[in-house]
């Protein structure tokens, strides 16, 4: 008799793999039972596909429902879900898309970009922090402190108005045929209870907020920014970032 | 007895002990009314509308990764008894179940204060895979093992009974000692968790396998099922068999006629427990979905249960 890990380690390779079912089991359930494999492997290609598509209809518009399904496809079967929750599944479909359809260079960014979108619309956002309590910080601890922003916060660098491309896509404008110019920059995505917003920041505080966001302090995530645009404003910087709304607690380095 | 039988048979005496008390709670908190499960896209409607349902069914792996989902099923919770039936516990695993996921349902279980937690008698993960489908498992002594392991596991940290659900099958194992109903119940025994009865799982499972549902309606152990699921499924072609039909549990037609009469039986043998009607694909109105609940109300009515909707 077969173990059990046996037996699952047979259905795992029939499941994911496309067309193929490894036997070597024997089954009950018809004449040829091993054929009621492909149900299972039907179920799993088709409920990973559509999750896919569920998540990137914006992508699926840029390059096609085709090369959209078909680059799907061969990423469930090689990259299988690694969580339980299918929510979280394919932060990384766009780079493996982007191997597929290379034609398209901004593909990756675009497929990035609308994964944040997705992660920002289903965030819950906090009260931001009021501004009137960094009046009673010493100024002299204010670079050491540590500020969090909102949740529902992603930023994304790009060679690509991919902004603008995802623009075009929500109000249904793209006209039939478009060329973008490449153009360095750093996008914010921030959003909440099903709304979102799509940002392009200034070198200087795409840098600031991108640290401040990887948990640096304001010290830090200032002198960085000032090393990569030399007319970066610290002080304005941080009470625009204030003013957003998006820090929602401030605490000392541990 | 050696002292290790002694010590042994004394936890199991006060596993039994807590088992019952555990299920007294629940016998008295448990909606016994029809209820619908309830999807993402029924959940703003859900909101606003607030119509009369006897309770709600979710997946928590909908909201574990849906913090505005979460939020708002939260607030749900105050106006329905809510159920979490996890479809990513995977107790039939042979790689064993995945902890931080068993810890995220049961802080979201301490949000919602939910009527039941459940799950299915399948394996869904392998190694560190998650194969997005209920998958089978031979039913034997290894097997057994596993199942009563993992259910001890999740009853440990969820601190209440576990529902497990009988699966919809396509293919059965040769190498199986045990019967379904038989097994179940020797899961239930071991470990105090109860049984969620799918009533629509038997008609798939007893057309594709060849069995009798009514038997296996039968067989089950009735005071160990807390609850009932009615589900659609799809008939196609059976490529296994030519000729045949074989039964699709797709969540995403009416309840057949079938099942309707095996759900009447059932009512029968097994008296009334919660209902709940389960539509996931094909996703229909909210309001078609509320009647199949009343419908279900109805039916316990006309068998001689009485049933608040």
């Amino acid at each position: 008799m077969p173990r059990l890990t046996e037996i699952q380690s047979h259905f795992r390779d029939t499941v994911v793999s496309n067309g193929k079912t490894r036997v070597g089991l024997s089954l009950t359930g018809g004449s040829d039972p091993s054929k009621r494999l492909l149900i299972h492997q039907r179920n799993y290609q088709s409920s990973l596909i559509e999750a896919l598509r569920t998540k990137f209809p914006a992508t699926e518009w840029l390059v096609g429902t085709r090369l959209l399904a078909e680059a799907a496809a061969s990423f469930i079967q090689e990259y299988p879900p690694t969580a339980p929750c299918i929510a979280e599944f394919g932060a990384t479909f766009p780079d493996f898309l982007a191997t597929r359809v290379q034609h398209v260079g901004y593909v990756r960014d675009f497929g990035r970009l609308e994964w944040f979108v997705g992660k920002a619309a289903i965030a819950v956002d906090e009260s931001p922090l009021d501004g009137s309590l960094f009046s009673s910080i010493d100024e002299d601890s204010l670079p050491d402190l540590i500020l969090t922003l909102q949740s529902g916060t992603h930023y994304l660098n790009t060679n690509w108005p991919v902004d603008e491309l995802m623009v075009l896509y929500l109000n249904d404008t793209a006209p039939d045929q478009l060329e973008l110019i490449p153009c360095d920059g750093c996008i914010e995505i921030r959003g909440a209870r099903g709304e979102f917003q799509i940002n392009r920041l200034e070198t200087g505080d795409s840098i600031f907020r991108q640290c401040i966001f990887a948990g640096l302090s304001i010290g830090a995530a200032a002198e960085r920014a000032l090393d990569a645009s030399r007319c970066f404003d610290p002080g304005r910087a941080l009470a625009a970032l204030l003013e957003s709304g998006l820090v929602t607690a401030i605490r000392q380095p541990e | 007895m050696c002292p290790k039988d002694i010590a042994s048979a004394s936890s199991a005496g006060a596993r039994l002990r807590n088992r019952h008390s555990r299920v007294a709670i629940e016998m008295t908190s448990s909606p016994n009314t029809a209820g619908i499960g309830l999807r993402l896209a029924h959940l703003s409607e859900m909101i606003a509308t607030r119509p009369s349902c006897g309770w709600l069914e979710v997946h928590p792996e909908n909201f574990l990764a849906n913090p505005h989902a979460a939020e708002l099923l939260i607030a749900l919770s105050a106006s329905y008894p809510i159920s979490l039936h996890s479809v990513g516990l995977s107790i039939g695993s042979a790689t064993g179940i995945d902890q931080k996921h068993l810890r995220r349902i049961a802080e979201l279980a301490a949000r919602v204060d939910p009527v039941f937690i459940s799950g299915h008698l399948a394996w869904s993960v392998y190694g560190n895979e998650y194969l997005n489908d209920l998958l089978p498992l031979p039913y034997e002594t290894e097997s057994l093992e596993v199942v009563v392991r993992h259910v001890h596991q999740v009853q440990d940290v969820l601190q209440r009974p576990f529902l497990i659900e009988n699966p919809a099958s396509y293919v059965g194992f040769q190498s199986s000692t045990i019967p379904e109903a038989e097994f179940l119940a020797q899961v239930t025994g071991r470990t105090g968790c109860r049984l969620l009865c799918d009533i629509s799982n038997v008609v798939v499972s007893a057309n594709n396998l060849g069995y009798d549902p009514c038997a296996y309606i039968d067989s089950l152990p009735a005071a160990e099922i807390s609850e009932m699921h009615l589900g659609g499924y799809t008939p196609e072609p059976d490529e296994a068999t030519a000729g045949a039909e074989v039964f699709i549990d797709t969540h995403a037609a009416p309840i057949s006629q079938a099942a309707w009469d095996l759900y009447r039986y059932a009512l029968g043998r097994i008296g009334p427990r919660p209902i709940l009607i389960e539509w996931d694909n094909n996703l229909p109105p909210l309001t078609l979905l509320l009647a199949e609940a009343e419908r279900a109300a109805e039916i316990r009515m006309e068998v001689g249960h009485a049933a608040s909707y």
